[in-house]
């Protein structure tokens, strides 16, 4: 600690620090434009001097560290003159007269006012620029305003870590510019309005939100986009969200957030939302059901609509047993409503029918890691991560696209922190640009590539035998497969060379901890659990488990993927991961949800056999063995692999009932369809990727006669018990919820790991990450500390399999598919977020330039893709990022522009997760 | 909204398309851009000698190489860009083959350089800043060059003449334009 003076007064402060965040820190105010706690200093606007004994000028605040004894006035007279000359030369060039009337007054506006400057007396007459010049719809951009603070030059560099942002020329002309001097889109901008945020003059500021009225509350708030699980705050005018804005004491991502976050929240208010329920109008004059879709939709009350989904779900339970229903629970929505949708099934209906899209992307990872180490989650934080790991392996996922905030913060490790960077991936994704090493594998390769560097690893010793020794075991056995894996033999499956395989293999063994990232690319395969089984092998092989910096990483898709898992959204586990294959856990929940009959007797309870996969349920239904789906927020006519396949068993099926925020293609094919909410419009909690459980709180009230879909669930479950006359007597039996924190006290008491969850402590700020074991306990920040969750960690042998079906002559492409930044998975969110659709109009095809010139296909062509399954068509994006014989599309346009109506529904084994990231097509260009 | 250059404008331009862009579409001239980038890629600071390199070799640093030199060092296209527009030695368009430089310092300028730039913007039809349409003299003003003895100061490439007046104009340039011609000649 030193001792400072700062006017006379003494104080103590830390050692490390400049006089600015000192003074700072004690509440000592020095004026600053160009500073920021967040960036580095830059000492441009020269408003933060002060006069220092012993220095014959000034100095800037904020480039001076503090030294031991140092005596600093603030606020002298002839310091308060400079400053004031300093404003006034600001805003000689300085323009703002169409001043948006509802902005609040930027910094700069503020300084004048708190130093006597006459604002318009000193400001430019005429603009020097145009104002609003730049096309992006999200960034407004008016440099009239721009004082060359640079903050977005530093916010953009380091904190998005995209260097969008520069200076350009000298004296007079300088000025900020995107790229080369070209509209912000051109210079690669991912739009994530983080230059905005850190603006201090409104010369940058949000275009969807620039002329919105001041707001009458503000509700903090966790996006209801990926599953980083940033927070927000909504900000509400009548009963609108009129803009979002970054709240800085969001632990998960300070002020930054993605461009989806932040600006893609038209959809809560779109003209398409469902407002009312509506059924087929077979139902209402009990003719039989006609082919689906052809019956008129007809507007009813909640209590017709309800009462003929509890009507007709109890006949197919009579006619056919209750297995003959399945229900799709939703990663989009809250725990609350997910623990609803799997006590609905078992208790209510009886049945372990029940899963959600986490089948489609990470129940390899959950079945693998929980065969690895017995419990299927990310191990670390992401905190933990950027602050500790010497090295990142990111395999299998566009991190900086799918995950943006996540993606961000590793790119600001390796800048701040010159963590070595690992990217191994088919297509050069953005994040490659930050690699030490990049490996660019065949799709499908990733247990050979894995299994080659631990051959390396063991060949030089350079495995952690203590921590194998202490905490593993089957290590022989696996040892015994990977000897088996050569580099030159590697080489030849992957299409990595022996000379990166083994540079790859060094970096790991030289920079401990490392923590391994991964997401679809890993996980959609065949090979999905080996895929997953083998990263964990090396963690092991590496000693990376259990310990700050490192872990096994899988980074989760949806808002609440990892909740919704949590929740006993899946066909073999209660909530928790309690196995329904056990007999005490069956005991603990028959006890927990009893329901007693009209005569008396308790209704029987569970199966002891796990339930059907989504991917299982939806082809049952052509075979009649599933005869009823009760869908909740879920498209599988845009997200299932092989959509013909899947159009033909939807319609089948006998009585669908879709609860939806907006008509999906999935909805075509409903009997029912109930309107429930958007994240805005409810309370609840989502649990983000790294299992910390957030509150999300309603700002609005719901749209139309929407209803918060927990309420819905609720009012069917006791219309169902109702027609059978079964009275709830268990202690979590009964459906009498008045508030979705009660809900959550439910959970708490059936499920271990939610033990010490509430609405309350979350509420007061507390960061919980499951386990959560009571209400004293503070989470479980770090998994496997000391001792795997099964005891010891497991190495399995893993071999390469190829995948299901390679190029051949008649479909010689390759096609991997996956998400792009500005879209969210089946897109009914931003497909209705118009500036989100202005950026990303339709569904590119990304063809590598080489393939291009030989077919003769250029930017924005039409295309078509041809699978044994389907065609897709498409706009042509010719780039560097697929390698020759590969190309890309996404699954966020439904119809013919889907990528599913080609891909292929070849199953993981034990997961029973699609290979949606390897098939064969053939690639035309369409003569328009 | 205007349709940017590339449909997803996360990825950038490719190799391919710059590489149709002149002078990255002559073969020459881009094995003089990668032979630069090569032998300076890996050292330190080494964007000054590269660009520098470039802009003697090429005669310009054009935004096609801008975006070129940015892909192949990893570097943000913007921090190029910055360097390039702040230094008045770098250019960002073709120049002709010879550079004809009005002295602009104190001593010039009351010397009469206004007067022989507007000569030489009466003779070339171009003004300072631009180049003659078949590429022979591009026309500039500088900084003080430190000649101010001699004022007012005509710079022709590395080449100084002194005390030159407006009726010396043509006869000057008529020399510059022969030397032009000998040069393409011999």
């Amino acid at each position: 600690m030193f001792f400072i003076f700062i006017n006379g007064k003494p104080y103590q402060v830390r050692e490390d620090i400049t006089l600015l965040r000192a003074a700072q820190d004690l509440g000592i105010p020095i004026p600053s434009l160009c500073d920021h706690p967040d960036l580095t200093p830059y000492g441009g606007c020269r408003l933060c001097d002060v006069e220092v004994k012993g220095l014959r000028l000034p100095a800037a605040a904020c480039m001076l560290p503090v030294t031991d004894g140092m005596e600093v006035f603030t606020d002298t007279e002839a310091l308060v003159e400079a400053r004031k000359g300093i404003l006034e030369l600001l805003l000689v060039n300085y323009y703002d007269r169409s001043n948006g009337k509802n902005a609040p007054p930027n910094a700069l506006m503020k300084l004048c006012r708190t130093y006597g400057v006459e604002v318009s007396h000193w400001m430019r007459e005429e603009p020097r620029y145009e104002i609003d010049s730049d096309p992006n719809p999200f960034i407004r951009v008016d440099l009239n305003k721009c004082i060359l603070c640079t903050r977005c030059v530093r916010a953009c560099g380091e904190i998005q870590g995209r260097f969008v942002w520069g200076l350009a020329e000298r004296g007079f002309d300088n000025r900020i510019i995107a790229g080369s001097g070209v509209p912000l889109l051109e210079a690669r901008c991912e739009s994530c309005g983080v230059c905005v945020e850190y603006c201090p003059t409104g010369a940058l500021a949000h275009k969807p939100s620039f002329e919105a009225e001041a707001p009458d509350k503000k509700v903090t708030t966790t996006c209801a986009y990926c599953g980083v699980g940033c927070n927000f705050d909504l900000n509400v005018k009548d009963n609108r969200v009129v803009k979002v804005t970054s709240n800085p004491n969001a632990v998960v991502n300070g002020v930054h957030l993605c461009v989806k976050g932040r600006y893609g929240y038209q959809y809560i208010h779109h003209p398409d939302r469902l407002r009312n329920p509506q059924v087929r109008a077979y139902l209402l004059d009990g003719s039989p059901k006609p082919p689906a879709g052809e019956s008129p939709w007809v507007t009813v009350s909640w209590d017709t609509a309800l009462d003929i989904t509890a009507r007709k779900l109890v006949d197919i339970k009579r006619e056919s047993g209750p297995d003959a229903i399945g229900l799709l629970s939703s990663a989009k929505c809250t725990n609350e409503e997910n623990y609803l949708m799997n006590k609905l099934a078992r208790q209510v209906i009886g049945t372990h029918n029940v899963d959600h899209c986490a089948r489609l992307c990470h129940s390899s990872t959950v079945s693998g890691l929980a065969m690895s180490f017995g419990s299927g989650a990310m191990t670390n934080t992401m905190d933990d991560i950027v602050e500790h790991s010497e090295a990142i392996m990111i395999i299998g996922s566009n991190t900086t696209e799918q995950h943006p905030v996540i993606g961000s913060k590793i790119r600001q490790a390796v800048l701040r922190r010159k963590v070595k960077l690992i990217v191994a991936d088919p297509r050069r994704i953005d994040i490659a640009e930050f690699a030490q090493i990049y490996l660019r594998q065949k799709p499908g390769t990733d247990v050979a590539l894995i299994n080659g560097l631990m051959h390396i690893i063991l060949k030089n010793n350079w495995q952690d035998q203590a921590f194998i020794d202490e905490r593993c075991e089957n290590f022989e056995a696996f040892r015994a497969v990977v000897e088996e894996y050569p580099p030159d033999r590697v080489a030849q499956i992957t299409g990595v060379s022996e000379k990166d395989i083994y540079r790859t293999a060094e970096l790991m063994a030289q920079s401990k901890p490392m923590a391994v990232f991964w997401a679809m690319g890993i996980t959609q395969h065949t090979t999905g659990v080996l895929n997953v089984l083998t990263l964990a092998n090396l963690q092991m092989l590496l000693g990376n488990m259990g310990i700050p910096g490192g872990g096994v990483n899988p980074l989760r898709g949806q808002n609440n993927v990892q909740g919704a898992c949590d929740m006993g959204g899946l066909p073999n586990v209660f909530p928790g991961y309690q196995p329904v294959t056990n007999e005490a856990v069956l005991e603990k929940f028959t006890l927990a949800w009893q329901t007693t009959q009209a005569d008396g007797s308790t209704a029987p309870l569970f199966n002891h056999k796990a339930g059907l996969t989504s991917t299982e349920m939806i082809p049952s239904l052509a075979t009649g063995q599933v005869r009823a789906l009760v869908i909740l927020g879920e498209n599988p006519l845009v997200t299932d692999p092989d959509v013909n396949h899947t159009r033909k068993c939807m319609e089948a099926g006998d009585f669908i009932v879709v609860q939806e925020i907006f008509p999906s293609d999935t909805s075509q094919y409903a009997d029912v369809l109930l309107p429930g909410v958007t994240f805005a419009e409810k309370d609840g909690t989502f649990t983000n990727t790294e299992r910390r459980v957030q509150l999300v709180r309603q700002a609005v009230l719901p749209e139309g006669e929407a209803r918060p879909d927990w309420e819905i669930l609720a009012d069917l479950a006791r219309r169902i018990l109702d027609v059978e006359r079964r009275t709830p007597t268990g202690a979590q039996a009964g459906w009498d919820y008045t508030c979705a924190a009660e809900i959550m006290d439910e959970i708490a008491a059936v499920t271990p790991s939610y033990g010490g969850v509430s609405h309350a402590r979350l509420d007061a700020g507390k960061q919980l990450h499951w386990p959560v074991k009571d209400k004293n306990h503070a989470g479980t920040p770090i998994l496997h500390i000391g001792t795997f969750t099964r005891g010891a960690g497991k190495f399995h042998p893993t071999e390469h399999l190829e995948p299901k079906e390679l190029p051949d002559a008649e479909y010689p492409f390759l096609m991997t598919t996956g998400r792009v930044l500005y879209h969210w998975h089946a897109g009914e969110m931003s497909r209705r977020s118009r500036r989100l659709l202005e950026v990303y109009p339709a569904a590119y095809i990304e063809i590598n330039p080489e393939d291009a010139e030989i077919l003769g296909i250029h930017n924005e062509q039409q295309v078509r893709l041809t699978s044994r399954r389907g065609e897709t068509r498409g706009k042509a994006l010719v780039t560097e990022r697929v390698s020759k014989g590969l190309v890309f599309g996404n699954f966020h346009f439904a119809d013919d522009q889907n990528s599913n109506n080609l891909t292929i529904a070849a199953l993981d084994p034990i997961a029973k997760i699609p290979e949606y990231k390897v098939c064969a097509v053939k690639l035309e260009s369409v003569p328009s | 909204m205007t349709i940017p250059a590339q449909p997803y404008p996360l990825t950038g331009r490719s190799f391919k398309s710059l590489e149709k862009e002149y002078p990255l579409n002559d073969p020459l001239q881009k094995a003089i851009i990668d032979q630069i980038l090569q032998s300076h890629c890996d050292t330190p600071g080494g964007l000054m000698v590269i660009l520098n390199e470039i802009q003697s070799r090429i005669g310009f640093v054009s935004q096609p190489i801008q975006e070129y030199v940015a892909r192949v060092l990893n570097t943000p296209v913007s921090a190029i860009h910055g360097v390039i527009t702040f230094y008045s030695f770098f250019t960002t368009e073709p120049r002709g083959e010879r550079i004809l430089k009005f002295c602009m310092g104190t001593a010039c300028y009351v010397g009469g350089t206004p007067q022989l730039v507007d000569k030489a913007t009466q003779l070339l039809g171009v003004s300072p800043g631009q180049t003659t349409p078949d590429g022979k003299i591009t026309v500039e003003v500088c900084r003080c060059v430190g000649a101010c003895s001699q004022a007012p100061v005509v710079v022709v490439d590395e080449q100084m003449y002194g005390r030159i007046r407006p009726s010396k104009m043509p006869a000057l340039i008529r020399d510059v334009l022969k030397s032009c011609e000998d040069a393409s000649g011999g």
